[in-house]
């Protein structure tokens, strides 16, 4: 089978900078008065200007005898314009399996094109499209741990806070919901090496979360400690079902449910997650992932925080109700 | 990885300027969602990073909708004020947007209530 051109990271990636280097600053997901973290096993529903640095995990796959898994990822997202953004990233794993030689290595580069389809303020509704791209070749295919072949995943997010419920609905105005549909292509549908199918899946996932800041400053404040006033429990799903060109392969949907928290601060944020197999094809036991998530519009406002169009220099407006 | 890590370090440290950020709402007086016994001269929204006076505001309204502060709200530092009429027992609601200094907005609505808890 012919090997899918490979993406030189290094080019690549240098001219992106370059061009983000010569910009001006301004958001990451807010929606009227609700903001929308950065959740860290699906994504939020909007385009920023922001750097997961690290991401990591440990769990323990479904394998027999379960093999212990490292993910170290980092993620660059980037405005181009107010409404359509950039992301790139990329993941170094390592894996130990009892009575099999430790394998470790990076990932498939994966880049997120994204554009905002709806900001609606008053109710707090965000929508946005995107297409991933898993780039095949680029990471430790002979690892386990890319691909020799290209995924596309064409998906649609969304994000809604409540507090557009009636006054009297009270602390239940705190909550939000966001969420994730994608359908994903491989670029190839057999794999020659493993002689299988390659399947088309069905990517999805969501959130429900509880912003301990949305209840302090828009419908009560119980003077509760800061650190308490910053966080977001919130309980992720991400999950996965193979839909097509599946034959021989397990038809089962895989995925894990995260509860934890996000503490939320001016210019980064800090979430902790439990990561719960759905089933035992999707892992053994409880894993853990981490994420330092910072936000580059309010840590460099005038400079990688604004779009690299129609961002700089824009007067700011007379606000009003 | 290890790449992409140090090009984003370098990076980041090459565009560093002044740091400023999204002004949320420390806190205000009265209390978010609170119950006041007597009815309040003004209200005072303290904000977490300075604002800009020229397009950050606030308005005031009861519970027909009709406003009832003074008009223009004082703004200083990361503090915005503004005066009240006579209020009657009853439920308010204010609502602010906020500008803050290195052009990021927010906005944000609460209620209070005057009368008995």
């Amino acid at each position: 089978m012919p090997r899918p051109p490979r993406v030189p990271r290094a080019p690549a990636l240098a001219l992106l900078f370059l061009a983000l280097s010569f910009t001006q600053a301004a958001a990451h997901c807010f929606v009227g008065a609700r903001f929308l973290p950065a959740t860290l096993a699906i994504d939020d529903p909007c385009v920023a200007d922001e750097l997961s640095l690290p991401t990591i995990s440990w769990s323990k796959t479904g394998d027999v005898p379960p093999a212990s898994e490292w993910d170290v990822s980092a993620e660059l997202s980037k405005r181009i314009t107010e409404d359509l953004g950039i992301s790139i990233g990329d993941t170094w794993s390592q894996t130990r399996q009892p009575g099999s030689p430790k394998l470790s290595g990076f990932a498939d580069l994966e880049t997120t094109l994204q554009y905002q389809l709806l900001k609606d303020s008053p109710h707090e509704l965000a929508l946005l499209l995107g297409l991933i791209a898993d780039w095949g070749g680029t990471g430790a295919s002979n690892a386990g741990f890319g691909t020799p072949y290209s995924e596309l995943t064409p998906t649609f997010y969304f994000g809604k806070g409540f507090g557009d419920l009636p006054d009297n609905a009270g602390w239940l105005r705190a909550f939000a919901v966001t969420g994730q549909v994608g359908y994903q292509f491989p670029t190839s549908s057999f794999n020659v090496v493993q002689g299988s199918y390659i399947p088309q899946v069905l990517v999805y996932g969501g959130s429900l979360q509880y912003s301990m800041p949305y209840l302090k400053s828009e419908i009560q404040d119980f003077q509760l400690p800061d650190f308490i006033n910053h966080l977001i429990p919130i309980v992720e799903a991400q999950l996965s079902t193979p839909v097509a060109n599946n034959f021989g392969n397990s038809p089962v949907t895989t995925g894990t449910i995260n509860p934890g928290l996000i503490w939320v601060g001016s210019y980064f944020q800090v979430g902790l997650e439990a990561q719960v197999p759905v089933n035992h094809a999707s892992g053994t036991g409880v894993g853990v992932l981490g994420q330092l998530h910072l936000y580059l519009d309010d840590m460099f406002p005038s400079t990688i925080g604004q779009p690299l169009i129609g961002g700089a220099g824009t007067p700011p407006r007379k606000l009003g109700f | 990885m290890r790449m992409l890590i140090a090009v984003v370090s370098l990076f980041l440290l090459a565009s560093a300027s002044a740091a400023e950020a999204h002004a949320f709402l420390d806190h205000a007086s009265p209390l978010v969602g609170s119950t006041v016994p007597t009815a309040p001269h003004q209200v005072s929204l303290t904000f977490t990073q300075n604002l800009e006076a020229a397009f950050s505001t606030v308005e005031v309204t009861d519970a027909n909708g009709v406003r009832v502060d003074q008009g223009k709200a004082q703004v200083s530092g990361n503090t915005m004020q503004i005066g009240l009429k006579a209020l009657p027992p009853g439920s308010y609601k204010v609502q602010w947007h906020a500008l803050s200094v290195d052009t990021h907005t927010t906005q944000g609505a609460f209620s209070f209530r005057v009368g008995a808890p």
